[in-house]
């Protein structure tokens, strides 16, 4: 096993930011898509040619969480 | 590539006793896309079907009525029938086969309802079999109530106790009590209530005479009849099926054709003596038509061409080498692009397996990936959208083998060599030695993955742009200077990046001493973070032409462009992501497999591991690389260029699958 490293309560803030910043921004993301999701089922059920443009749109909010993770990986990497 | 294919309008034009000739020829061709004639005047009307349309119609009506009496909808022909066997036979058989299905399937229909009818009345009296009371005496009271139904519980000791005088038959049955019970009118509300709390179920009788033993065994009896009947008309039907199922299903396609082609007058100018058809075909193949109707309608029909004007919008038939037009499939879902914008398909065919490959980027499910496929299009060939996305599936399985196996130097989500970082990491050394050494450790070098995420978000960006300069330069060119403009801005921010970045990564470092080396590196400090100058400038001058050729509200989009620069890093994210699910699998498992040195635990345990992890992390993380990869392409890139809009190539033709013409 990896030796452990006594770690300071500045170091342990920024990780737990860290997580909070994921988990955070994910939950955006799921309240967003949960609307977007089910109008783009119902368009797609009416017309399946709508189904490109439902994805599209219901990928959009997922840039949300990767605007987490890209701030939770420069907190680790600060810390 | 990157056009579609070149369109030439043509006019057909000719005597109208040359129509029929010339609607032949052009299904038989295949080439023309038709415009259907929408404005009528004195002289040009819409035509009339050929005179073969009504009674053609009809037959194929009754045809498809005896495809569904026969249920011979999904009936696969073993061979082709002629045509002119079709033309010979189909008046005669018709008349025969109608007879006989319709009437067969009608009988079919009756006797399966009475055999139902007669079911439940059996199904009703059952409970009630071992009464020795004729069905007459269950109604026709003035002072009694009768109730007959089942209960949970033997309700008689309540009833003895409860009410003063009554009739009751019981019959215990496995699971619960058949109960008659004919009580006076005037305690029939007690009777209710006492038979409820033994949980009362009522059994409607049917209205029938005798005994219901006799009555069973006698509805016994004509269901059987009814039955071999049932049976008789069954297999008659059956050997209709087999010698004329094949003639039927050729039949219908064979009229359906026809139909087709004689309800084409229906789309078209006519006139007194003559008519105009109107459409596109491809250039590549104008002088075939010409050369058609020559021999075939001798002199009687001629075709004008024109090349597309600007402000035609002539169909779209999208044109790329065999290799790329799978990825034709991702272009369907959203849009056909318009005839004057570009047709990204060539784009897809790089960028969706690279980005793919890289947040796979496993040798393992990369190489599970091609099966998949393989087995899609094994499977599934016969529909055309499933052989494309086999095809795709291909594609990007075999770049995330190839990811996996020399940038990554992994599979099934263990690293071939433990990471330097951390050498007691599990790895394929207990296995085998493989000689490649990983360029990049998806869970310790993630800033590099992050840089490099950036560096293919702004080429892709740049290229979606440029393609959006191209797309505008022609009809609007102000249009094209603001895209010109965004690539600035695009630009500035990119750079500005790739300074704050630094030498904190070897993407980055390298991008600064070459592509970006011209750019003057001075810099001021804002909040504690170095701003280029020179990013800066490229970003004012994009921000200043903005508001100038797309207007004020464009200024709010600039952000927009971080955005979608940052929105790449999906790609490290997801490699990372999926990188930490297989190594938590594999932290649980593969000491316990790999090293305990038992054959049997090895292969029980390499099956188990393979299936949780063929579930979780195969499954799982692939879909949602190939969403993130294909939403890249739609919303980061396709908006910087994309209208769509643009109309199908469909000329008029047909496909015949189960009849054949000879000569």
């Amino acid at each position: 096993m990896r030796r452990r490293k006594r770690m300071d309560t500045g170091t342990g803030l920024a990780l737990i930011a860290a997580g909070v910043a994921v988990g955070i921004a994910a939950l955006g993301t799921g309240v967003a898509q949960a609307q977007i999701g089910a109008a783009a089922v119902g368009a797609t059920a009416e017309n399946p040619k709508m189904f490109g443009k439902g994805l599209a749109l219901m990928v959009l909010p997922e840039t949300l969480v990767i605007f987490g993770f890209v701030i939770a990986i420069m907190l680790i990497g600060k810390a | 590539m990157l056009r579609p294919e070149e369109m030439t309008r043509a006019v057909v034009v000719g005597s109208i006793d040359s129509l029929d000739v010339t609607i032949e020829c052009l299904y038989e061709l295949g080439i023309l896309h038709l415009i259907d004639f929408t404005e009528q005047d004195e002289e040009f009307k819409l035509g009339q079907p050929l005179g073969r349309a009504s009674g053609t119609s009809q037959k194929l009506l009754k045809l498809r009525a005896m495809i569904r009496s026969l249920e011979i909808e999904s009936h696969k022909p073993a061979g082709r029938v002629d045509v002119k066997e079709i033309q010979a036979k189909i008046e005669q058989a018709i008349v025969t086969l109608d007879m006989n299905t319709s009437a067969k399937a009608e009988s079919r229909q009756k006797i399966q309802s009475l055999i139902r009818e007669k079911e439940s009345e059996i199904k009703a009296l059952e409970p009630f079999r071992m009464f020795i009371i004729p069905m007459e005496d269950y109604e026709g009271y003035d002072s009694i109530s009768v109730f007959t139904g089942v209960c949970k519980t033997d309700p008689e000791p309540a009833l003895r106790s409860r009410l003063h005088d009554y009739e009751l038959e019981v019959n215990a049955r496995k699971t619960d009590f058949a109960v008659a019970l004919f009580a006076r009118s005037e305690e029939r509300f007690e009777a209710g209530r006492i038979l409820a709390e033994h949980g009362f179920q009522e059994i409607k009788l049917p209205r029938l005479n005798g005994y219901p033993a006799e009555i069973i065994s006698k509805h016994r009896v004509v269901i059987d009849d009814l039955e071999k009947d049932l049976k008789r008309i069954e297999a008659d039907l059956e050997s209709i099926r087999k010698h004329f199922a094949d003639f039927i299903v050729a039949s219908e396609e064979h009229l359906a054709i026809e139909v087709l082609k004689a309800e084409t007058p229906l789309r078209i100018a006519v006139s007194a003596n003559s008519f105009v058809i109107d459409g596109w075909m491809p250039t590549a193949r104008a002088g075939e038509l010409q050369t058609a109707l020559d021999s075939l309608c001798c002199g009687l029909a001629f075709v004008e061409t024109l090349p597309a004007e600007k402000h035609d919008e002539p169909p779209v038939k999208l044109k790329n080498p065999k290799p790329v037009r799978p990825f034709e499939f991702f272009i369907d879902l959203v849009s056909t692009p318009k005839y004057n914008e570009i047709d990204p398909t060539v784009v897809l065919f790089i960028t969706f397996p690279l980005f793919l490959g890289f947040m796979v980027g496993d040798l393992g499910f990369g190489a599970s990936l091609v099966a998949l496929g393989i087995f899609i299009r094994a499977k599934f060939g016969g529909s055309p959208d499933a052989r494309k996305l086999g095809a795709i599936i291909v594609a990007a399985g075999l770049m995330a083998s190839l990811f996996g196996l020399f940038v990554f130097a992994e599979a099934f989500g263990v690293p071939f060599h433990p990471p330097e970082e951390s050498l007691d990491e599990h790895s394929w050394e207990a296995v085998a030695d493989i000689p490649i050494h990983p360029m990049l450790e998806k869970m310790h070098d993630v800033t590099e993955m992050l840089a490099l995420s950036l560096l293919a978000g702004w080429l892709h960006l740049m290229l979606g742009y440029i393609l959006g300069i191209v797309n505008t330069y022609r009809h609007n060119i102000k249009h094209a200077i603001a895209k010109v403009a965004w690539l600035l801005v695009l630009f500035g921010l990119f750079a500005e990046v790739m300074l704050v970045a630094g030498d904190a990564t070897l993407t980055s470092e390298t991008i600064n001493s070459t592509i970006l080396s011209p750019i003057p590196t001075a810099s001021l400090e804002i909040v504690g973070i170095a701003v280029s100058y020179a990013a800066l400038v490229f970003i004012v001058v994009g921000v200043v032409i903005l508001p100038v050729t797309e207007g004020p509200l464009a200024l709010t989009e600039v952000a927009g462009v971080l955005t979608n620069l940052v929105s790449y890093t999906r790609l490290a994210a997801l490699a990372v992501g999926k990188g930490g699910m297989a190594m938590a699998f594999n932290t649980m498992f593969f000491p316990l497999i790999f090293e305990s040195g038992n054959i049997l635990l090895i292969i029980v345990g390499a099956l188990f591991l393979f299936i949780t992890q063929a579930f979780f992390v195969f499954f799982i993380g692939s879909l949602s690389a190939g969403i993130q990869a294909i939403r890249l392409n739609y919303v980061e890139f396709f908006l910087k260029f994309f209208e769509g809009g643009g109309t199908d190539f469909s000329p008029l033709k047909y496909e015949r699958k189960h009849s054949v013409v000879t000569k």
